[in-house]
């Protein structure tokens, strides 16, 4: 190896790495292919760089192959974007037919602040009502306040969305968020009732895995934990709620 | 998390433990935890067209990894990736219909994640030449979470991203796809949009870009740091000019 890198009289000229990476290419024409062949054959510089081009395709197909985790901000937005996209759907068609979708003309790719915002517009719609929390004492502070109870969109999620979602609507909030119409909060609060700990924190109607069931979170033992159970038979008129999951959410903040 | 049933009426004397199994649970059919993990990939997306509203978004959480690379890696910026990988799964979701059972859904997704990618590239070209300002800070986030890979895995990871951001787009993207993602010079002209002479010539001159921003990491597994030096010297100085 030279010390300069530059060209040495010995080699008359090294060969540029362009050249040499032309070479691997089969890009070059064939006499000056043939020289350039020679010289790399007899030139221990250039043989390195012929070596060290060979060994970065194959460094790149390597590091190629292994995944790069997607960032969590990034992440959590992506997964609000589509389920976005997937209520935006739903309310578009009532159910389904992709293809009716996409005849639709002015469909619009939400930005990415927009839709965020628009997801937690659609976690808590009309936001029902977010209470001081020295409200939340009142046992009954739903019917003290009827127009704290309104019936709202119905937020359709995976099993594994639930803690996400009761986290992201409870931490926007330092009381009681009830987004579900009056019968589905009572409904829900006859279920916590039958709880050690009934302090209702949320009631958010929901389609859960397809399943239409309304979230409940209770208070947990510490200010930050919710215990949270998804029921089934409070909507449509329902009064008895049965859990069907539950999971503890802790809050990071308040 | 665990599925639990219990009844409203009856409630038990403690509060449910995570992850205690109820045997009940399992007779429950829709909420089975992790439900979707048994599907693969083709029967997510059937749902998805047939009207499930949550299929798509598993699968977008069980590629999102593997598209995120692709998408980094052709853009270098983590904002641009996200816009890009955005805006591709939209396009998925709206043309799930259209895709064909025969293909694997990875490689229609992945598709649609490249052309989004040399979109917002060929829009950048036409908005700017002057190159992205980099974010240092935001870059080292980008080889992942700390705990997650060892430390030399994420330190070539990053050295990858940060020479590919040097390099001009064009060749950049043909490197990805071909030397990176192991598409053939066919397939990546098709998709490019040129001729394979053209994607061979970019692959080349990124390669040799490439080599001296590399040079360091590739002698470093030798361990010998003087020689690591003068190689990236040697290759500067071969390099010349543009
Ligand atoms: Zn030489």
């Amino acid at each position: 190896m030279t010390d300069s890198g530059l060209p040495t009289s010995e080699h008359l000229e090294h060969l540029e790495t362009d050249t040499i990476a032309d070479l691997l290419e089969n890009l070059l024409p064939a006499p000056e292919a043939h020289r350039a062949r020679e010289h790399v054959k007899a030139c221990p510089d250039c043989q390195l760089t012929y070596d060290a081009l060979l060994q970065l395709s194959e460094d790149l197909a390597d590091e190629g192959r292994s995944d790069i985790p997607m960032p969590a901000d990034v992440a959590e937005h992506l997964d609000a974007v589509i389920s976005a996209e997937a209520v935006r759907r739903a309310s578009t068609v009532g159910v389904h037919s992709l293809a009716q979708i996409r005849e639709e003309p002015h469909r619009h790719i939400p930005k990415l602040l927009g839709a965020a915002a628009a997801v937690v517009l659609i976690a808590a719609v009309g936001v029902g009502v977010v209470m001081a929390t020295k409200d939340r004492a009142g046992e009954n502070v739903a019917n003290t306040n009827p127009t704290a109870i309104l019936p709202t969109g119905v937020v359709s999620l995976t099993t594994a969305q639930i803690a996400p979602q009761v986290q992201q609507t409870l931490e926007g909030s330092s009381g009681v968020v009830l987004n579900a119409s009056a019968n589905e909060v009572s409904c829900a609060k006859s279920f916590a009732a039958t709880r050690p700990n009934p302090e209702v924190r949320l009631v958010q109607p929901a389609r859960i895995d397809g399943t239409r069931a309304t979230i409940l979170g209770l208070q947990g033992g510490s200010p930050r934990d919710i215990q949270v159970f998804v029921l089934t038979g409070c909507d449509a008129g329902g009064t008895t709620g049965t859990s069907i999951y539950d999971t503890t959410v802790t809050l990071r903040n308040r | 998390m665990t599925a639990h049933l219990d009844s409203g009426t009856n409630p038990p004397a403690q509060l449910p433990r995570i992850g205690q199994h109820d045997p009940v649970a399992q007779q429950v059919p829709v909420l089975q935890h992790g439900g979707y993990d048994q599907l693969d990939d083709h029967e997510l997306l059937r749902l998805h067209v047939a009207g499930n509203p949550d299929t798509f978004g598993f699968l977008v959480k069980r590629h999102r990894d593997r598209m995120w690379a692709v998408a980094i890696r052709t853009l270098g910026e983590p904002e641009e990736a996200a816009d890009a990988l955005q805006e591709a799964f939209i396009s998925a979701f709206r043309r799930a219909d259209s895709f064909r059972g025969d293909a694997k859904v990875t490689t229609w997704l992945h598709r649609i994640v490249v052309n989004a990618c040399l979109d917002r590239i060929r829009r950048r070209q036409v908005r700017q030449a002057d190159p992205l300002p980099e974010d240092e800070d935001r870059a080292a986030e980008l080889a992942g979470p700390v705990e997650q890979d060892a430390a030399e895995v994420r330190e070539r990871r990053l050295d990858v991203l940060n020479a590919l951001k040097q390099i001009n787009p064009d060749q950049r993207s043909a490197l990805v796809l071909v030397d990176m993602e192991g598409y053939s010079i066919e397939e990546a002209a098709s998709i490019l949009g040129c001729a394979p002479g053209t994607v061979k010539s970019r692959c080349a001159r990124g390669r040799a870009r490439l080599l001296p921003l590399l040079r360091q990491w590739q002698t470093t597994r030798g361990g010998d740091s003087d020689l690591q030096d003068k190689a990236s010297e040697t290759a500067a100085g071969i390099m010349g000019t543009e």
